[in-house]
């Protein structure tokens, strides 16, 4: 790794000031986690790192408004995961939260981070997207609001502009909606996963209304399974159903193969998975 | 302290639980590693490595390395042979340059070195190297390098050091490094007299050791020395090997050795120490390499393999003979492979009691990174082989594996395939005490639905390597405290404790009051190296010969000056006699066991002072939806003679038993063109604490090895045995799905179950 500036602004304002730059090797960190590897491989050289963690604390702060849920974009997913506030109104990430990498991580990787990467294999775009959040994104010309399953346009690609950064994540109220998210990993615990399910529907504890299906890590970004979804819209629960509901989603999502696993494998736990996390968030 | 010399051999401190000695200095961060280790005008080398698997080089362009301000120098192997002419080494052939010398053998191959006083400049210099070759037909497979015509070394050179591979030859136009043989009985006339033959072929996937503490070295040219602090697992050799290299007698080299990070075989004979060596002297100053995490997979691994197994067998499950072929993935270069090739030859048909056997064993040279000693010394991969081999045939035959292995076992005092007779071998004993823990005799719950349960059992053995020299001094001071010198390594296995303890149980003293101090081989006897589960027994001997070498002189001097040494408080009998706090006895203590070498049908009545045992039970959850498994249960029995340390033994077996885990369910070098595509802990993943079975039982069965000191001997392999197959037996128990290859992914489980039900899954 080759040495390079480190900046450590007390501002979010400074922060973006900094960032406005052309220089593509000026990059902001919250944790670090991710940029780390890529650093270490060389594949990711910086001559300047604008470190977030000296900011106002009050981008690291979780709000409850009802239902609704406010995170600000510095908060680590150890903060997210240990908050009564985010179980209460949305469990499924608290519950997403304890297999998510190791608590290393955990303790200094930012959600901010965790979204603007734009890595497929991260366990919180489905898991958001499926709770149709929405991101609050800042830059030195403004302020925009972007939906979250709006946000990712490629493998490790965003509809972030390079000055941008993620300031907050909205989650709306989740009342009379269950979900659940599922990752099959194939290697040690704490790899990334192979495959990530999360799904959200409105129900009345027999038909399913409004449901998103996310697949994620097998796929070169974080989708909704539209397919799936239209098999589950309105329709009671049953093991057909759920079979049908595995079949469009392996039909549809556009597998990748690595060293996690074959395509062909991926699609078949698709099937299953999806199925699964139905039947886990009308359990929940 | 007011030591007075207490019974020799009264179990005050051999057989328990001590404390590991170094255990608070390493949890506070004040253990003493190389990584640390700077000194006054050190320069930090970075290797410029190959990027093809086999290649001549037509040119090394460094003039644009050399120009990057704060270089100091670039070399390449030109440099080398002005100090060095002949610049390779190797424990096996003098096959390995330091730099690479005309050709390039791997991906990831040394080419050439840039030095500077800051290591993010070697770095970037490093980068600016560019290399021209004519790229050469390579080889990857084990199997195809028997008859390819891709040869990767053009002369075959041994090297001629260990008494255990003096028959090596040199060769041309063959990539077979060794091959080794042994015929017992005829084979073929048994297969043809058999009820049942059974022939089934194994693999292997290359994998490595992955210490935490990377390959680290520092070069110190003193003005008489050259003084070389190694994170090594054989400091006497790496001396009396660099100084070969130099042409120096052994005195000019010094070698020190702190504490490693890990190192399963991976820092044993010369690694870093060469090139660390050659570029100190040229540049004339201390010189420090130490690999990234990313730079060990191009240094040493373990060796792929691929095992054909074939036995004939009675139609009451008696195996009466049987066939084994090897092929060992030895990687570029052959390092310690020859001996990974023999050693586990010896024992390729298992602990079984078989009246006719042949083996061929061969370790074969490829285009991949080398590959060595890891854990076992290729154990565990024969094991695997031989032990799924058992259970198919039991299945077979409608046998209960625990009956097949009942009738076949290789009993106290009937012959190996070597012709040695196995004596404090505690193979029924484990297997009876595994079954026994496993339950094995009542029902099982096999689940239903989609979750089904499993179980299996796998056993192996290993021979010690012989003959193998350790030297050893103990030294009383005039207070009664007490030092041992030896050359043993504490890596991580707990030897400094160990040692501390044989000296103290000979001499009669308390534990707390011996230190040991460690390798360097100005102060420190020789000793072959820290391999093999062979400390314990051989510097356990040295250590025990060496205290009651003092102890008698002790006993000697308080005579001397007509006092008791069993009396009279140590500090006493030295005040006597030198009138004041003086003096010092030494004790001195060598040990090499007896050994007989194999003829030319691989018979010797004498293949190894110790046997060792380890044994694994499995029960494993198979999700028939995704072929995931959970293993809820891993048994683990070995014996070890008589325990020094039972804790420190306890955690050796589920070290090793994790360590064997992650080469049997995750672990896997993938390589394309023989580039290694997953070379960063990013991407090759080792088991963590989360993937600890739920339920873990380590057990050493009561047991004595009558040769042993105390009745001791090895235990940091034993528990790698029997894992794998173990694992693989209890899938197929659950499912009716048999994995031949590792690792034992679910993928592998779902693909056999769908071939199982006639729907193959596309690749």
């Amino acid at each position: 790794m080759t040495p390079f500036e480190l900046a450590e602004p007390r501002s979010l304002k400074d922060a973006l000031t900094l960032l406005n730059t052309d220089d593509p090797s000026v990059r902001a960190f919250g944790g670090c986690t991710a940029l780390m590897l890529m650093m270490k491989t060389g594949v990711f050289q910086p001559t300047c790192l604008v470190s977030l963690r000296g900011v106002e604390p009050q981008h690291a702060e979780i709000q409850s408004d009802g239902g609704a849920l406010r995170i600000g974009a510095l908060a680590t997913l150890t903060a997210i995961g240990g908050s009564a506030m985010v179980y209460r109104a949305a469990p499924v990430i608290v519950n997403a939260m304890q297999t998510l990498s190791n608590v290393r991580v955990r303790n200094v990787a930012t959600l901010g981070g965790h979204l603007a990467h734009g890595d497929p294999h991260m366990d919180l775009p489905p898991v958001m997207i499926a709770l149709d959040a929405e991101l609050t994104a800042v830059s030195v010309d403004g302020e925009r609001n972007l939906r979250v399953a709006d946000l990712f346009t490629g493998y490790y690609e965003t509809a972030l502009a390079k000055n941008e950064l993620i300031s907050e994540v909205r989650i709306p109220s989740q009342a009379g909606r269950r979900s659940a998210y599922l990752k099959c990993t194939t290697r040690t615990a704490d790899d990334w996963p192979a495959l990530g399910v999360a799904v959200s529907f409105a129900t009345d504890g027999k038909v399913v209304r409004d449901a998103r299906v996310v697949v994620s890590a097998a796929t070169e970004k974080a989708v909704r399974l539209r397919d799936a979804e239209a098999v589950l819209e309105g329709a009671t629960v049953s093991d057909a159903v759920l079979a049908r509901a595995g079949e469009a989603a392996a039909a549809e999502a556009e597998m990748v193969g690595d060293a996690r696993g074959s395509a062909a494998y991926k699609r078949e736990m698709l099937r299953v998975y999806a199925a699964r996390a139905v039947k886990q968030a009308l359990a929940a | 302290m007011a030591t007075t010399l207490g019974k020799s051999n009264s179990g005050a401190a051999f057989g328990r639980s001590i404390p590991r000695v170094e255990a608070r200095a390493k949890v506070t961060g004040k253990a003493e590693y190389v990584h640390n280790l700077r000194l006054p005008g050190m320069l930090y080398g970075k290797v410029h490595r190959s990027t093809v698997a086999h290649g001549r080089i037509r040119g090394i362009d460094v003039a644009a390395a050399k120009a990057l301000p704060g270089v100091y120098a670039v070399y390449t192997a030109a440099d080398i042979i002005k100090l060095i002419p002949e610049p390779y080494y190797g424990p096996a052939f003098h096959d390995q340059p330091i730099l690479a010398v005309d050709k390039v053998h791997h991906v990831g191959e040394p080419v050439a070195l840039v030095l500077a006083a800051d290591p993010h400049v070697a770095e970037a210099a490093a980068q600016l190297i560019d290399v021209d070759y004519e790229e050469l037909p390579a080889v990857f497979d084990e199997v195809e390098a028997m008859t390819s015509k891709a040869i990767v070394h053009d002369v075959l050179k041994p090297a001629g050091t260990f008494p255990d591979l003096k028959h090596l030859k040199g060769k041309r136009d063959t990539n077979i490094a060794l091959d080794f043989h042994l015929r017992r009985g005829d084979v073929q006339k048994a297969f043809a007299e058999a009820d049942h033959v059974f022939e089934h072929t194994f693999r292997t996937q290359q994998v490595l050791h992955v210490p935490l503490e990377p390959f680290v070295t520092v070069a110190d040219p003193t003005p008489n020395q050259l003084v070389i602090h190694t994170a090594s697992q054989s400091p006497s050799f790496v001396r009396i090997e660099i100084a070969r290299l130099l042409g120096w007698p052994e005195n000019r080299v010094r070698v020190k050795v702190p504490y490693l990070g890990g190192g399963f075989g991976a820092k044993l004979y010369i690694k870093t120490e060469a090139l660390t060596a050659a570029a100190a002297l040229l540049a004339g100053r201390p010189v420090k390499i130490s690999l990234t995490m990313e730079e060990q997979f191009y240094q040493i691994t373990k060796h792929a393999a691929t095992l054909r197994i074939k036995s004939g067998v009675t139609k009451d499950g008696k195996v009466t003979s049987r066939e084994c072929e090897v092929w060992w993935n030895g990687g570029a270069y052959a390092d310690i492979g020859p001996r990974v090739t023999q050693k586990s030859g010896f024992t390729a048909p298992g602990p079984y009691d078989i009246d006719h056997v042949s083996i061929d064993s061969y370790a074969l040279y490829t285009n991949l990174p080398a590959a060595g000693a890891l854990r076992g010394f290729g154990i565990p991969q024969l094991v695997w082989a031989y032990e799924s081999h058992t259970d198919m045939i039991a299945k077979a035959l409608k046998m209960d594996p625990l009956a097949i292995r009942r009738k076949n076992i290789l009993r106290e005092g009937r012959p190996q395939a070597t012709g040695t007779l196995m004596r404090d071998a505690g193979i029924e004993k484990v297997l009876e005490r595994l079954a026994q823990r496993m339950d094995w005799e009542k029902a099982f719950d096999k689940g239903s639905g989609t979750l089904r349960r499993g179980r299996g059992i796998a056993i192996g053995f290993k021979a010690s390597i012989s003959p193998t020299t350790s030297v050893a001094i103990v030294n009383v001071s005039a207070d009664g405290s007490c030092m041992v010198y030896c050359s043993t390594v504490d890596m991580g296995q707990g030897s400094d404790t160990a040692m501390a303890q044989f000296a103290a149980e000979a001499l009669g003293i308390p534990v707390e009051s011996v230190t040991v101090v460690h390798p360097d081989t100005d102060v420190t006897p020789y000793d072959m190296a820290t391999l093999g589960s062979r400390s314990t027994y051989h510097m356990g001997h040295a250590v025990k010969l060496a205290a009651e070498d003092a102890r008698d002189k002790l006993m000697q001097l308080a005579r001397d000056v007509g006092l008791s040494a069993e009396t009279t408080p140590t500090p006493d009998i030295f005040r006597k006699k030198y009138g004041m706090q003086a003096g010092n006895i030494v004790g001195v203590g060598s040990y090499i066991p007896t050994y007989t070498s194999p003829d030319a049908q691989g018979q010797t009545t004498n293949a190894t002072p110790f046997w060792m045992i380890g044994a694994t039970g499995a029960e494993v959850e198979v999700d028939t939806e995704t072929g995931e498994f959970k293993i809820t249960r891993l048994v683990n029995l070995v014996d070890v003679g008589r325990p020094v340390n039972p804790a420190i033994v306890e955690t050796q077996i589920s070290g090793a038993t994790m360590m064997q885990l992650g080469f049997t369910l995750f672990e896997r070098m993938d390589f394309d063109a023989g580039q290694c595509t997953n070379a960063s802990l990013a991407d090759y993943k080792i088991p963590g604490i989360r993937d600890v079975p739920l339920v873990m039982e380590n057990e050493a069965v009561d047991m004595v090895q009558q040769s042993g000191p105390f009745g001791a001997k090895g235990v940091g392999e034993s528990g790698t045995f029997g894992v794998s197959p173990a694992i693989a037996s209890a899938i197929d128990d659950a499912v009716g799905v048999r994995l031949t290859s590792l690792p034992l992914t679910a993928e592998a489980v779902y693909r056999g179950l769908r071939a199982e039900a006639g729907k193959p899954l596309d690749e």
